[in-house]
């Protein structure tokens, strides 16, 4: 028992060891700046720098984006599926997995050849086209997390049952959709869009092939010019992410208490 | 005019008929249970009322209109789910104004309506809790409140006891009965349970394999059987084969001892198999009395169950059981003692499938 007490911390110090380790090494030598000592000087200078703030505004812009028609996507399907095709449901797995198994690189290359500006549709012929282009590009990153998440929120309530209670009462689609479902899976709604939050503020591929000025390009231009500023950029985007990640943790608990059974 | 007909109702899931040629009438006001087995159709007629199912084919109408071409929301039934279906993000006030907002209700006639439905199932002071802060009984209350607060031309009860402990089971069905004289609702409620169907129905109508078996008030249900599945499924009871011995003065021959039916024994001849059936509440031990029929056997077991001992006795071959009530005073018949079970002629059943 002991041993396996032992173990466990074992395990437990070398998994904090490996990956505290270059973190505190990373924020370490953010603070190097100057010769004479530590300082925050790399981050007045990565706050400073106006490019920063444009990439990041925009890259924020497209995850808000993304999250919202990304929701208006995945919930009313999730919620189709599990009424009315339950026997797609492993299909529709299938296919929301597809972005984890076919490469970022692979997917944007065929947004070019689809959309290009000599195309049928061609988004990518003017800013705004690739501004949308991209968007959908990242919905369909974060299909795998978002489809996920609203699932799972929605296998903790009786969907079936809901909607006949709510038809019964007289509810339209609408209705039963954004009064009745909508805010019973918002647990599943906010863990999706924090996770598609951290996904579209760390993505390089897709913006750096479609020309956008997102935050992800920037951290690679700042890495590949600066010395101690993409250190500090590296803690900033650790702490974007542990961000949605303490928000997704406060999401869920939000919905232990929130009533989940119908 | 009935207020709610079922014409030969069919529906087929695939290659699988669920509900075969049902034909129903319903009076406005009634109380009418379906009860059967699992799997039987039952909840699927009432899905089917309701207009969650299309029937396959056959007309369904309420108060002379056709409703098929109707969605469930354009129905005007309320309906009470097992598993309580409250909107979890809900109050309860909400949760029972929820269909008033739906039609478009002035906030004053809501608030007015939900008050009054609150006080009706006396969960007034629960008005701001949610769901998940309430007990299954109350949950199932609110759910009845929520389906009757939009005036519902027909109530639909889809087991809304059967997720409930044994008392609340039998309080809130007793809740329910009165509400519904109350408001003289026409309603239908499914469930398995014979003792709830018993005692709170108008009529019942007993479903097996899809069909009707019989339709009738719970007096009838319960003492004249129409068929063997009814007989066996509603209450406890004998099946006792016979043999019929003078088919002209209903004479049969129940091992080795005979008796006479009070059902004539119409197309049977000497020597043919009969199915009997016998409550066992119907017989007892005691004296002797003119126009008694009586078995006499050999106790095998005998148990107590509390308010009543549960005796089963050998007739030649042919088990019965019989129930007397506990009496202090009175010893219980022991395996082994030579016993005489008499009834009344009139409680041995002659079962026709």
């Amino acid at each position: 028992m002991n041993l396996q007490r032992f173990g466990a911390w074992g395990a437990i110090l070398v998994g904090a060891v490996y990956f505290l380790v270059p973190l505190i090494g990373t924020l370490e030598f953010s603070l190097r700046m100057r010769r004479d000592g530590y300082s925050l000087d790399a981050y007045r200078s990565v706050f400073s720098d106006s490019q920063f703030h444009q990439t990041f505004g925009y890259s924020m812009l497209m995850a808000l984006l993304t999250i919202v028609f990304g929701m208006l996507l995945v919930v009313p399907t999730a919620y189709w599926v599990r009424l009315r095709l339950p026997q797609m449901r492993q299909v529709v797995e299938f296919i929301t997995l597809l972005p984890l198994v076919i490469p970022a690189i692979v997917i944007v290359f065929g947004y070019l050849r689809m959309y290009n500006s000599s195309s049928i549709l061609p988004l990518t012929g003017s800013v705004t086209g690739t501004n949308i282009l991209l968007v959908l590009s990242y919905i369909t990153l974060s299909l795998p997390y978002m489809y996920r998440a609203v699932d799972t929120a929605m296998r903790a309530i009786d969907v079936r049952t809901l909607t006949e209670a709510a038809e019964s009462l007289g509810a339209g689609w609408g209705t039963i959709l954004f009064r009745c479902i909508f805010p019973n899976v918002m647990s599943g709604v906010l863990s999706g869009a924090f996770i598609t939050l951290a996904i579209v503020m760390g993505e390089f591929t897709m913006a750096a092939l479609l020309n956008r000025p997102a935050f992800g390009p920037y951290l690679q231009l700042v890495g590949a010019n600066k010395a101690y500023e993409p250190s500090a950029l590296a803690v900033i985007a650790f702490a974007i992410t542990w961000l949605s990640m303490g928000l997704l943790n406060l999401a869920t608990r939000f919905s232990k208490i929130a009533p989940a059974r119908a | 005019m009935s207020f709610l007909t079922l014409q030969n109702i069919q529906k087929s899931f695939g290659p699988v008929q669920v509900v075969h040629n049902f034909d129903m009438a319903i009076e406005k006001g009634e109380f009418v249970s379906f009860l059967g087995p699992s799997g039987c159709g039952k909840t699927t007629i009432l899905r089917m009322i309701a207009g969650f199912e299309k029937p396959s084919g056959g007309t369904l109408t309420i108060a002379g209109k056709d409703q098929r071409p109707l969605k469930p929301n354009q129905r005007n039934i309320g309906m009470v789910f097992q598993a309580y279906a409250l909107f979890p993000n809900m109050t309860v006030h909400d949760n029972v104004a929820f269909g008033l907002k739906v039609a478009g209700k002035a906030k004053a006639e809501i608030d007015a309506r939900v008050k009054e439905m609150l006080a009706l199932i006396r969960l007034d002071h629960l008005a701001d809790r949610f769901p998940y802060q309430m007990s299954g009984g109350q949950q199932q209350r609110v759910a009845l409140a929520r389906a009757l607060a939009v005036k519902p031309q027909l109530l639909l009860l889809d087991e809304p006891l059967s997720a409930l402990d044994a008392k609340i089971r039998v309080s809130l069905r007793e809740e329910i009965r009165l509400i519904q004289q109350k408001l003289g609702i026409t309603t239908v409620f499914v469930t398995h349970d014979q003792e709830e169907a018993l005692s709170i129905s108008d009529r019942i109508v007993v479903m097996n394999a899809g069909k009707a078996d019989q339709i009738g008030t719970p007096f009838e249900i319960y003492n004249a059987p129409a068929t063997r599945f009814v007989a066996s499924f509603v209450g406890t009871l004998n099946i006792i084969e016979a043999k019929v011995v003078d088919p002209a003065a209903n004479r049969v021959s129940i091992g080795n001892q005979d008796v006479t039916l009070k059902q004539p024994l119409t197309g049977f001849k000497a020597g043919d198999t009969v199915s009997l059936a016998l409550r066992p509440e119907a017989g007892s031990l005691a004296q002797s009395a003119p126009g008694d029929t009586a078995l006499t056997g050999k106790v095998v077991s005998a148990h107590f169950l509390g308010s009543v001992i549960r005796t089963r006795m050998d007739v030649g071959g042919v088990t019965i059981s019989f129930d007397m009530f506990n009496s202090p005073g009175t010893t219980p018949p022991q395996a082994g003692d030579i016993v005489t079970l008499r009834f009344q002629a009139a409680d041995l059943l002659l079962i026709r499938d």
